[in-house]
C-alpha cells in the first residue's frame, strides 16, 4: 500500500498577508504612541505654561541655568484612561515614569544637566475575538488575537547651560533617541485538543539622534520670554540585525512667556510645534502623522502657609494635537490641570503633584477621558 | 490638610502600580484585527498506509484475554510457574520439605468492566507444559486435551469480581514439586453460553500469583509462588513476557489486506506517513490538522461497542524504514481518544494539531511525518476498527486537512 507521493490540493493553496501589528485600543495610542511631553510635574499644573522656563522639563536647555543647585528629579505619571465606543468602553491604568533628570552646576555660570524623558510610549494590550472558520466549512470558532505592546522610544538629552544674570539664559542639548517595543502577538483558540494557539515575539529597537537649543529673556522683573527649538535627525528602526524603517525625529519650536506683575503669581502661556509628519514614514501601514500645535496657559500662585512652608498652587488648560490620527483625524487632546508644590527638608527637597483631566477626539463617536496624576520629587544634594 | 493630601496621593500611586492595558472592551472599533485569514485546504498527503502488527511479540500485552464465544472467539490464557517452592518453613519448627499441598489457587486480577456473558462461566485449567518451541501457540492449544486437565471451578457472574480465586488441583501441583517440574497452565473458558473477561497481565501491573499451604496448619503462612519462566533461556526479556500471555486458538476473521485495521486479535495499528509540503509546516502556523478517514463497517463482534482510538506520533527516525518497526516507537500526542464504533461507517476526524506542533520544530529526516493508529485496548480486546486505505477509490482514501495562517510580521504600525 506504499503509493508515490501525490497531492492533489481540493483547495486552491493560498498566501494571506497578514496586516502589521498596530495594537491601539485607545485614540491616543496610535502609531507609534503617545507622547508624554517631557514636562515636569509644576509644568504640567500649569497647563505646559512654564515649560520653557521651568528646568525640570525636558524642553528647553535654556532653564538649567536657573535651577540654582544642583537636583535629582524622578517624576511618576500613572494615568487612568476610559475609552468609550458605540459598542463599549475600557478602562487602563497606564504606569509612566516620564522623566528623571539630574542637574548640576559648574561654576558660576554653567549648568549641566542629563535627562531621561518619555518621547513615545506605545505600551498596549488588545484582545480581538472573531469568528473564524477552521476546518471543514461548518467548523466556525472564536478565535482571539491578543497583542502587547510594551515599551516607548525614550528622549536621554545631556544639555548645557549659560548664565551670568537672570536677564538672560541659553542652553544648548545633545538628544539621543532610543528605546524599544517589545511585540507579543497570540492567536489563541478555545479546545487545545483540536486546535493549537499560537504566540510571536518580536522586539523593535528605535535609535536617532537630535540637537536643541533654547534662548530666556527677562528684560524686566514682570515680564519673560522663551524660545526653545530641537532639530531632529534620522531615526531608525530594526528589528534584531534588520532595519525596518526610518524616518526624520520631529522639529520642535516652542515659545513661552512669563508675567511676574501680581505678587505672587506667575501667568504664563506657552506655543509649541511638531513636525510630527516626519514620521510618516515610519508607518508599515499607513498610520498618518500630523503637525501639530501644543498651546497652554496657567496660572500660579503662592498659597497658604502650612505647616510652616508656603505652599504654591497651580492651574491650567492644554490643547494640542496628538501626533497620530485616527481613521485618517487628527487626534486632539483638551486638559485641565490643577496641582501644588511643596518644599521639604529646608528646601533641601520638594514635591510637586498635578493631576490633569485629558479629553481627547478624533471627530468620531469614539471619545477617551483620563486622569493623569504627576508626582515629582526634586532633591537637592 | 497637605499630609492627607500627600497620604491619599501616595495611596493612588501605589494602587497604580498595578498596570492594566487591556483595552478589550473597545476593541470592536479600535483594534484591527492583526492575524490573517485561517486558511483551510485539504491534500492528499499519504504517502504510506499499511496495517502493522501491534505488539512486538507474544506476552506484551497488559491484559489477559479469556474468550470462549463459540465460533467467533476462542482465547486461552497461559500462565508459567516455571519454579516452584521445595520447602517450606512451619511457624514452630525448623524448614522441611513440601510433602503435601493445600488449599492451592490462583490470584488473578480481573477487569470487571471486560465481562461479557451473564451466565456462569466454568474455567478449566490444563497443563500446557511443553518442550516446543516457545512462541509455537500451535503447540501450547494441542494441549488443551483431556489427558492434560488438571481442574476447572465454575462462577456465577456474581463470583467474578475484581481479585478472583482460581483453585487448582492441589495434587498436580505437589506432583510438580516432588518431580521438581515446572508447572504452566492453560486456562480456557467454556459454559453454557458465551463469556469473555480480561486479566490482568504481569505488563499490565497485576501479575497473577499462586498460593498454597503446605501444612494444614492454619499458624503457617501459605506459600506465594510468582510467575517465572525459565525459556527461552538465552532471551530474558522474552521470557518475561511469557510469564503470562494470551492465546488465539480462534479470532475474528482479518480485515482485507487493503483495508487499514486496528485493534482485533492479534492487535494491530494503521502506520501512516505524510508528505507534508514544508511550506505549510516550516513557514506558517498551523493551527488545526485533521487527518480525514473514511471507516468501514466491521461487523464481525460486537459492532456498536467503543473503541477508544489513540493517534500517536512515530518517533523512529528516518533509518528505521520498516512501518513495523517504526509502528512500535511512538509517542503521544494527545490524552484525547476518538470514540468509535466497529460497526459504524463513514467519515471520521482524526485531530493531528499536536503531531504538527511537533514536526515543527523537527526536520523530516529525524521525525518523519508520520503517525500511528491504535486502540487504546490494544490487545486485551478483539474489536477492530477499519478504514479505507489509499487503494480505495480517491473520495474515500486518507486525506489530510489543514488549517494554518501566515506568520504576522511584528513591526511598526
Amino acid at each position: 500500500m506504499i503509493r508515490k507521493p501525490y497531492f492533489v490540493a481540493t483547495a486552491l493553496l493560498t498566501i494571506s498577508f497578514a496586516s502589521r501589528s498596530e495594537a491601539q485600543g485607545a485614540l491616543s495610542l496610535q502609531g507609534l504612541g503617545y507622547p508624554a511631553g517631557g514636562l515636569s510635574a509644576r509644568a504640567e499644573g500649569t497647563g505646559g505654561g512654564v515649560a520653557d522656563f521651568d528646568a525640570l522639563s525636558s524642553v528647553s536647555p535654556a532653564a538649567l541655568a536657573g535651577v540654582g543647585s544642583s537636583a535629582l528629579f524622578l517624576q511618576y505619571s500613572p494615568e487612568f484612561r476610559r475609552v468609550t465606543t458605540p459598542s463599549g468602553s475600557a478602562n487602563t491604568t497606564t504606569a509612566r515614569f516620564p522623566l528623571i533628570e539630574g542637574v548640576l552646576p559648574v561654576g558660576q555660570s554653567w549648568t549641566l544637566g542629563l535627562s531621561s524623558s518619555t518621547f513615545l510610549d506605545r505600551s498596549s494590550e488588545t484582545n480581538l475575538k472573531r469568528t473564524q472558520v477552521v476546518g471543514a466549512p461548518t467548523d466556525t470558532v472564536t478565535l482571539t488575537e491578543r497583542n502587547k505592546v510594551l515599551g516607548a522610544i525614550d528622549d536621554l538629552r545631556l544639555a548645557l547651560a549659560w548664565s551670568t544674570s537672570p536677564v538672560f539664559r541659553i542652553g544648548v542639548g545633545a538628544h539621543v533617541f532610543a528605546g524599544s517595543n517589545r511585540i507579543t502577538f497570540s492567536q489563541l483558540f478555545p479546545d487545545s485538543a483540536e486546535f493549537i494557539s499560537s504566540a510571536q515575539a518580536g522586539r523593535i529597537s528605535y535609535a536617532g539622534f537630535a540637537g536643541s537649543l533654547g534662548v530666556e529673556w527677562h528684560p524686566s522683573r514682570v515680564i519673560g520670554f522663551a524660545l526653545s527649538g530641537r532639530k531632529g535627525g534620522d531615526l531608525r528602526a530594526q528589528s534584531g540585525d534588520t532595519a525596518i524603517g526610518s524616518g526624520r525625529l520631529p522639529d520642535h519650536y516652542s515659545g513661552s512667556v512669563t508675567f511676574d506683575g501680581i505678587p505672587g503669581v506667575i501667568v504664563s502661556a506657552r506655543a509649541a510645534h511638531d513636525n510630527w509628519s516626519s514620521l510618516n514614514s515610519l508607518s508599515s501601514s499607513g498610520i498618518q502623522a500630523f503637525d501639530g500645535w501644543d498651546t497652554g496657559a496657567g496660572v500660579e500662585a503662592s498659597g497658604p502657609r502650612i505647616l510652616q512652608r508656603i505652599i504654591t498652587l497651580r492651574a491650567g488648560a492644554r490643547f494640542r494635537t496628538l501626533p497620530f490620527g485616527f481613521n485618517g483625524q487628527k487626534v486632539s487632546e483638551k486638559t485641565f490641570a490643577a496641582g501644588f508644590g511643596a518644599p521639604l527638608t529646608r528646601d533641601r527637597a520638594a514635591v510637586d503633584v498635578a493631576i490633569q483631566r485629558a479629553s481627547r477626539s478624533a471627530g468620531s463617536d469614539i471619545s477617551e477621558r483620563g486622569f493623569i496624576l504627576s508626582i515629582g520629587l526634586r532633591v537637592s544634594p | 490638610m497637605p499630609r492627607l493630601f500627600a497620604t491619599a496621593a501616595l495611596f493612588v500611586s501605589i494602587l497604580s502600580c498595578s498596570e492594566n492595558l487591556d483595552s478589550s472592551g473597545v476593541c470592536s472599533v479600535l483594534c484591527p484585527q492583526i492575524g490573517g485569514e485561517v486558511q483551510n485546504i485539504t491534500i492528499d498527503a499519504v504517502v504510506v498506509d499499511t496495517t502493522v502488527p501491534a505488539l512486538s511479540g507474544l506476552g506484551t500485552e497488559p491484559g489477559l484475554l479469556l474468550a470462549f464465544r463459540g465460533d467467533t472467539l476462542d482465547t486461552r490464557v497461559v500462565l508459567r510457574f516455571d519454579s516452584l517452592p521445595t520447602t517450606y518453613k512451619p511457624a514452630t519448627d525448623t524448614t522441611q520439605a513440601i510433602i503435601s499441598v493445600d488449599s492451592a489457587y490462583i490470584q488473578l486480577t480481573l477487569d470487571t468492566l471486560s465481562i461479557k456473558g451473564a451466565e456462569p462461566v466454568t474455567i478449566e485449567a490444563y497443563d500446557v507444559d511443553t518442550t516446543a518451541n516457545d512462541t509455537s501457540t500451535a503447540a501450547v492449544l494441542a494441549l488443551f486435551r483431556p489427558d492434560r486437565f488438571i481442574s476447572s471451578q465454575t462462577f456465577a457472574r456474581a463470583q467474578l469480581t475484581d481479585t478472583l480465586k482460581y483453585f487448582i488441583s492441589n495434587a498436580a501441583v505437589l506432583a510438580r514439586i516432588q518431580s521438581n517440574a515446572r508447572l504452566r497452565i492453560g486456562l480456557r473458558a467454556t459454559g453454557p453460553a458465551s463469556s469473555q473477561m480480561r486479566f490482568i497481565s504481569t505488563e499490565g501491573g497485576f501479575a497473577p500469583l499462586m498460593f498454597f499451604r503446605a501444612t494444614p496448619d492454619t499458624a503457617t503462612k501459605p506459600l506465594t509462588v510468582t510467575l517465572f519462566s525459565k525459556t527461552p533461556a538465552a532471551e530474558s526479556i522474552v521470557a518475561t513476557h511469557l510469564t503470562d500471555y494470551t492465546v488465539i486458538a480462534k479470532g475474528p476473521p482479518p480485515a482485507p489486506p487493503s483495508v487499514l485495521a486496528l485493534g482485533g486479535l492479534p492487535p494491530r495499528r494503521v502506520y501512516i506517513l505524510f508528505n507534508i509540503p514544508s511550506m505549510i509546516i516550516d513557514s506558517s502556523t498551523v493551527v488545526r490538522a485533521t487527518l480525514l478517514l473514511n471507516q468501514l463497517p466491521n461487523t464481525t463482534i460486537d459492532p456498536t461497542d467503543t473503541v477508544l482510538v489513540l493517534p500517536q506520533v512515530v518517533l523512529a527516525g528516518k533509518a528505521v524504514t520498516d512501518p513495523a518497526k517504526a509502528a512500535q516507537i511512538i509517542g503521544g500526542i494527545s490524552i484525547d481518544t476518538l470514540k468509535l464504533k466497529p460497526g459504524g461507517s463513514g467519515s471520521t476526524n482524526v485531530e493531528l494539531a499536536s503531531a504538527f506542533t511537533l514536526w515543527h520544530t523537527q526536520q523530516p529526516d529525524t521525525l518523519p511525518r508520520a503517525i500511528v493508529l491504535k486502540s487504546v485496548t490494544e490487545g486485551n480486546s478483539p474489536l477492530e476498527i477499519r478504514f479505507s486505505s489509499s487503494e480505495d477509490v480517491a473520495a474515500l482514501r486518507p486525506r489530510l486537512r489543514i488549517s494554518y495562517t501566515s506568520k504576522v510580521p511584528l513591526g511598526l504600525p
